[in-house]
């Protein structure tokens, strides 16, 4: 009977059924009991008490008076606000030091290949925990905080740098016309084929139009040293300043390989046809080498993007209150440890399966259609 | 003395053309900005051996003595000190083994044998017993947990992942669909999720009596994770092989088992060397993160040692030397990759 391939995978399918739903019965039956003997209550009803917890910076508005779900959304916030700054930072770098490396020029080639071999062969914990017990080291007190960059200061209580302040009435204006030229765009795009730098153009057109009815007000806050602080701008504590540093440094070196491996993929051959059918050097770049490059790179990058939003854990290292630090501080406090760890693994699993459709949606747009 | 032909040709590619010129320029300035006081901190003003730590709270350098002084601390933790010749030993003897293994001379089943019975020797030195003072895990520390916690978890996520990938593959839906929800939730979390869920968590799913100890636990965790980012880039290798190989081995009357074996895994594993190797590094580099749970990992020892207030608390010193250690590991071992993917050219 077991020499029949059907009988006998029908028979290793229930078997593993079997096991499955067992373990997890065990798993289920057990939990119960243990929670019961421990006196621990279980449900989500904890989440609109007030959590009483201290979380040392936020982006979003936070009292230790506000109930736990609202510390988790916190939290959240700031797992979002350090993964997308990181993500931005990374992949400009990460594009300027993976092209540097194919340079011929042995000095420029030579300091990003150093950059990239620490970047993949270190931990990024131990570069984090590094580069944070630098900081006391490294940087002078507020008084004489250093000028790297014109509004930027760096000092012992962190960094300050400029910030963008826009009206909420001129947010909604860019989000609902960037939102519906995305999806006028395809549609038109077969008809007005011959007018696509007319629609960019119209693009820009309405979007300033908006603006301007929607009376809107972008203003820039420059930090300005007063006294014995800092007036305006952003200020970004060690703890934040070092994970976003560290993070964007260990990221960079990986999507500066990607981006390596994505020119080199594009075989010189490519360059000579184009420039045989007569385009100029821009065209061979804009219509043959990126979209032949972006094939390959997009699906690594995506899983770089995910690592970073994973290696914002890592924040827990050095301090900074993001989602899942912020969520062990909970479970410590409120004992509701089986809810806390639901939460846990349900939004990693939702942030994960949220950029990494994203990103097959535009991989399937940029996959070239074959016969 | 470089000969003329050498300078000028250093002197193209440096200033070759405009380009050229911009970038030297450019990474000079920065090199020069950076590189002096690097240099004076790193050296020129450190204190190197001098293990007085008065030296090092007058020095304006780095200050290395610590390192030299607490080395014993740094690498093997809270180990009993009079026992620290056990972990010492059994460093030595993984690594010697790494290197021994390296040899694609060795790589036969006797290998196998040989890294089961050090195995079982490692856990006799480190735990003791049958003669030796017993330590309990919760006292091993530094590099040797490092050490065992990547090889045995790479060691046995290795068959396990292949084990997942082939299940991946199955005609089996009840057996595909296990697999994928294995592989995608594990990949979906960050691994301090999962260490956690291993640390805090098991001693609530689990009866008292099943409950293994908190080594083992971040061993399962590692191991899990390692085991569903390998079945990932072997399916790959799998997906690459031609059907064909399956009708060969069919036509001559091979088992499933025997064909995976003998014909599919050798060629697939061979296609994704390069991505298993990078795959292997990061989980070199993951092992740090145990610290998280409990362990006394490399970091944790650093911590320790840099709590001691005789002195000026060393840390930047302290935490590039244990970086310096993973470096050392995974720098190493991405070379070898290289050399096996040179070695082995994919056949076209």
């Amino acid at each position: 009977m077991f020499n029949d391939a059907r009988t006998r995978s029908i028979v290793i399918q229930c078997v593993l059924v079997a096991a499955v739903v067992g373990a997890a019965a065990l798993l289920v039956t057990t939990t119960f009991t243990n929670l019961q003997t421990r006196g621990i209550p279980i449900g989500f009803d904890f989440l609109s008490m007030p959590s009483r917890i201290v979380i040392s910076e936020a982006i979003l508005s936070y009292k230790s008076r506000d109930p736990y779900y609202w510390a988790i959304v916190v939290g959240l916030a700031n797992t979002v606000f350090v993964s997308a700054l990181v993500i931005v930072f990374s992949s400009v770098l990460g594009l300027v030091v993976g092209v540097t490396r194919l340079s011929s020029n042995p000095l420029a080639a030579g300091t990003c290949r150093v950059w990239v071999e620490i970047a993949r062969n270190s931990p990024p914990i131990v570069l984090l925990i590094f580069l944070y017990s630098l900081w006391w080291k490294v940087l002078p007190p507020v008084a004489d905080a250093l000028r790297p960059l014109p509004g930027v200061f760096a000092s012992m209580r962190g960094l300050m740098v400029p910030s963008v302040h826009i009206s909420l009435a001129t947010a909604g204006v860019v989000l609902i016309i960037v939102a519906g030229m995305l999806f006028l765009a395809p549609r038109l795009a077969g008809s007005l084929r011959n007018f696509r730098p007319a629609l960019n153009w119209a693009t820009v057109a309405v979007l300033l139009l908006g603006l301007w009815f929607a009376d809107a007000t972008v203003s820039m806050d420059w930090p300005v040293f007063a006294g014995s602080n800092f007036q305006g701008g952003l200020e970004l504590t060690p703890e934040l300043s070092t994970i976003l540093i560290g993070l964007t440094i260990y990221t960079t070196g990986f999507i500066a390989e990607i981006v390596r491996g994505g020119v080199l993929s594009v075989g010189s051959g490519q360059w000579d046809a184009g420039r045989s059918v007569g385009l100029s050097r821009s065209k061979i770049l804009r219509l043959i080498v990126i979209p032949q490059m972006l094939r390959v790179i997009v699906p690594p990058l995506n899983s770089q993007y995910i690592n970073v939003v994973k290696n914002s854990t890592l924040a827990i290292a050095v301090g900074y209150p993001d989602f899942f630090a912020v969520m062990n501080t909970i479970i410590s406090k409120s004992s509701h440890s089986i809810e806390g760890v639901f939460i846990i693994l349900g939004v990693y699993l939702a942030l994960n399966l949220t950029l990494s459709s994203a990103a097959n949606w535009y991989n399937r747009r940029i996959a070239i259609v074959e016969r | 003395m470089p000969s003329q032909a050498s300078l000028r040709q250093a002197a193209r590619l440096l200033f070759g053309s405009p380009l050229n010129a911009a970038l030297t320029l450019a990474f000079g300035a920065m090199l020069a900005v950076a590189l002096p006081p690097m240099l004076r901190w790193l050296v020129l003003d450190a204190v190197l051996f001098n293990p007085d730590p008065a030296a090092c709270r007058a020095a304006s350098g780095a200050c290395w003595s610590f390192i030299y002084v607490k080395s014993g601390q740094l690498l093997f933790g809270i180990y009993p000190v009079e026992e620290r010749w056990r972990p010492a030993l059994v460093c030595l003897l993984i690594l010697a083994l790494l290197g021994w293994s390296v040899r694609p001379a060795s790589w036969t089943p006797r290998l196998l044998g040989l890294w089961i019975s050090a195995l079982a020797l490692i856990v006799w030195m480190m735990g003791g017993g049958l003669g030796l003072e017993e330590v309990p895990t919760s006292a091993w520390g530094g590099l040797p947990v490092t050490l065992i916690l990547t090889v045995v978890a790479i060691g046995i996520a290795f068959p396990v992942g292949i084990l997942l990938a082939l299940a991946r593959r199955s005609t089996m839906p009840a057996v595909r669909i296990a697999a994928v929800v294995t592989i995608e939730s594990v990949r979906g979390l960050p691994l301090l999720s999962i260490l956690f869920v291993a640390s805090i968590m098991l001693p609530l799913f689990l009866p008292e009596a099943l409950l293994p100890d908190k080594f083992v636990r971040a061993l399962v965790a590692l191991t899990i994770f390692a085991a569903a980012y390998l079945a990932e880039v072997i399916r790959g290798g799998l997906q690459a092989i031609p059907r064909g190989q399956y009708e060969a081995a069919a036509a001559l009357g091979l088992p499933f088992w025997r064909t995976q074996y003998r014909v599919i895994l050798p060629q697939a594993i061979r296609v994704v060397i390069p991505a298993l190797a990078n795959t292997i590094i990061v989980m070199i580099k993951n092992t740090s993160l145990v610290l998280v749970v409990g362990l006394f990992d490399l970091i944790s020892s650093g911590k320790a040692a840099l709590a001691d207030p005789a002195w000026p608390s060393p840390a930047a010193e302290t935490f590039l030397f244990i970086g310096g250690i993973f470096f050392a590991l995974s720098f190493s071992f991405a070379r070898f990759a290289d050399f096996l993917e040179r070695r082995s050219p994919v056949a076209r």
